[in-house]
């Protein structure tokens, strides 16, 4: 089957944007991040995956990591092969984290693990391919990536690159929301939001006085940002064939309290709520402004460009951490006697 | 949370005072570092071209109640606080005429009636200040916050950590912004700073601490001025960390042996102006005729301050005396 090789993208910057300060956005320590990469570490060890590729920052967490093996080496305690994927030039933005994990499905990394938030998660998607995805959560908005203990984490995707665990119970495909504008394409994991905004700016969203549509791949009653707003209107399912959208608008006569950002929950206005089917296209009605994929300000456009938002079902495989990890149990997999 | 209205969509009026500000700041250094080069200004300069953004962003959101404090850095700051051109030029040139009549040169630029407490040519010299001058706007009601600019060599001072610890505890009405240019002198921050990212020091003290791209003139101003309404309202501190480049050296004539041609790059990619530009022209906020427009006034006026600085008096023997004590 060959080496099992997994790929760890930790970004140094999630949770680190305007939402700290307008809202009681929760700060993620540095050190918390190479904490969980070396439990996750201890994990893949654990279950044999033989090599893990790391990306590369500035903002301490390698560094911390690459401390962490020398220190461990020299007390004898063995983790897999580490390589460091250095050589490219870091630029502090979401460049790093297209690289990194390019680079990691060239290796042949089976299982790419993403430390971040709903950004992070986005960004790696839109170059992984068929590698499995285990977003894991360390940033704000966090609707699409886990909030699960590293360790347990790293069990599963070790499970998982190292073909122990079929991929038909490892993984399923999330959805993706596809953004065109005047030749760009984006893609959102979780939703879209057409904003009044217009400049990109500190791209977080927090003001649902600027929205008038929302378009959500997926939106559970229990999320965290944006889609919360249809989340307790029109739950819609993860695994569910089809999104949701609606116009949103200050005074409109359906009214929700969403949580649309960690410490705010704000009222929004919400009228034409309508299913969203695989494969349509949507228009975007302004006419200018800035769409927000994930929750963050993306894409500017004006008279023109005519963006449309279509829902595709061939999103990233993402790993299903309980799924695995029940498999394992049935198979026997963890057990040693 | 602040009154949201006040930071839609900024007016024509206050998009051409940012560009203004920002452009009169880089055509200053870019002058000055050609003037340096002849030989004829005193002492040393410490250019702030490339980090236009971060002064013009922050302060189009101060007004006459608040008060900023700078650093080596200071030009920039200056320019951005509304302190007097001309002077500032005079002052640099060691003219009698200068902001501070010739007394101070280029780190010591201030204008106390601007609310610029000053440049300052010791490291971490500014966050103390702005604890007493926004303990005094706390005490007196005036509603004015106080911002102190520092840079990554700086936030390792004592007196930076004993600031952000002080503004918390007493809550007062205090902006930290960490320019990160990532090199204290020659010591990369990468190397220096313990924590990598400054803005994460805040937590550490109980305040919120957001990254900034510093090139990013929309971001700055967002970001500062959720800081700056926070602050007015008695929310407290904040820390602001911009992330970006200084154009020049850490001084005019630093060889610049310790960094490689990230300038080059940043000036094609990343310049707080060209990008500026092409957003509120593409937008239709502005036209490309009002940019040239401040282009051609701004050169006129650095041209009259240069002309002004070269003609005006050196200090006397008699200044020798004059301005070493305060009248109350």
């Amino acid at each position: 089957m060959g080496d099992a090789v997994v790929g760890v993208m930790a970004n140094p910057l999630s949770g680190r944007d305007i939402r700290r300060l307008v809202t009681q956005a929760s700060v993620f320590p540095t050190a918390e991040k190479a904490s969980m990469i070396q439990r996750m570490l201890t994990a893949f060890q654990a279950v044999g995956v033989s090599r893990v590729l790391l990306s590369t920052d500035l903002g301490g967490i390698s560094a911390a990591v690459y401390r962490a093996i020398g220190q461990r080496r020299s007390q004898g305690v063995a983790w897999p092969e580490v390589e460091f994927l250095d050589g490219q030039p870091i630029r502090q933005s979401a460049q790093d984290t297209v690289d990194a994990v390019r680079r990691m499905v060239a290796a042949g990394a089976r299982v790419v693990v993403c430390l971040g938030g709903d950004g992070t998660a986005r960004v790696a998607a839109s170059v992984i391919g068929d590698a499995a995805m285990l977003p894991l959560s360390t940033g704000t908005n966090n609707a699409f990536p886990v909030v699960r203990e590293a360790t347990v984490a790293g069990l599963a995707a070790g499970l998982v690159a190292t073909g122990a665990v079929p991929a038909a119970d490892a993984t399923s495909r999330a959805k993706v929301l596809e953004v065109r504008a005047g030749g760009r394409v984006e893609i959102a994991l979780v939703d879209v939001a057409v904003s009044t905004e217009r400049h990109v700016g500190t791209r977080a969203v927090w003001d649902p006085a600027t929205l008038t549509q929302l378009f959500c791949a997926f939106a559970e009653p229990d999320a965290i940002g944006l889609s919360s707003i249809l989340g307790q209107l029109a739950p819609t399912d993860r695994r569910e064939r089809r999104g949701v959208l609606a116009r949103i608008a200050p005074g409109a006569p359906r009214q929700v309290l969403a949580p649309i950002a960690p410490g705010l929950v704000a009222q929004v206005g919400v009228t034409q709520v309508e299913l969203m089917r695989p494969g349509a296209v949507y228009p975007v009605d302004a006419g200018a402004g800035v769409i927000a994929v994930d929750g963050e300000r993306e894409l500017t456009f004006g008279p023109g460009d005519r963006p449309t938002v279509r829902l595709r079902t061939d999103g990233p495989r993402c790993v299903d951490v309980p799924a695995v990890l029940a498999a394992s149990a049935r198979l026997g997999l963890l057990r040693r006697a | 949370m602040t009154d949201t209205l006040e930071r839609k969509s900024l007016t024509r009026e206050q998009l051409l005072a940012a560009y203004r500000t920002m452009r009169a700041i880089r055509e200053f250094e870019e002058r000055v570092h050609r003037e340096f080069a002849t030989g004829e200004i005193p002492g040393f300069v410490h250019l702030y071209a490339g980090e236009e953004a971060s002064a013009a962003g922050i302060c189009l959101s101060l007004d006459e109640r608040d008060t900023i404090a700078s650093t080596h850095r200071g030009h920039g700051h200056c320019i951005a606080k509304g302190v007097d051109v001309g002077e500032m030029m005079a002052e640099i040139y060691g003219r009698r005429t200068g902001s501070c009549h010739g007394k101070g040169g280029s780190m010591h630029i201030a204008d106390l009636s601007r609310g610029m407490l000053g440049a300052n040519g010791i490291v971490g010299g500014g966050p103390p200040l702005i604890c007493g001058t926004a303990l005094a706007a706390k005490l007196k009601g005036t509603g004015g916050v106080s911002v102190a600019f520092f840079g990554d060599g700086g936030s390792n001072q004592g007196t930076t950590l004993e600031s952000m610890n002080l503004a918390c505890v007493w809550n007062l009405p205090a902006i930290f912004v960490a320019e990160n240019n990532g090199y204290a002198e020659s010591t990369a921050s990468s190397w220096s700073v313990a924590s990598d990212n400054i803005a994460d020091r805040a937590a550490g003290f109980g305040m919120p601490g957001v990254i900034v791209d510093g090139f990013d003139f929309f971001a700055v101003h967002e970001a500062a001025s959720e800081a700056i309404a926070r602050a007015r309202q008695g929310g407290g501190p904040t820390l602001l960390e911009m992330k970006f480049t200084r154009y020049f050296g850490h001084f005019e004539g630093d060889p610049q042996t310790y960094r490689a041609d990230e300038v080059a790059r940043a000036r094609a990619e990343l310049d707080c102006l060209t990008r500026f530009a092409a957003r509120v022209t593409e937008t239709g906020e502005l036209a490309q005729a009002d940019l040239d427009a401040v282009d051609a006034e701004v050169a006129t006026v650095i041209d009259k301050a240069v002309a002004g600085a070269k003609a005006a008096p050196l200090p006397t023997e008699a200044d020798l005396l004059t301005d070493v004590y305060v009248r109350y």
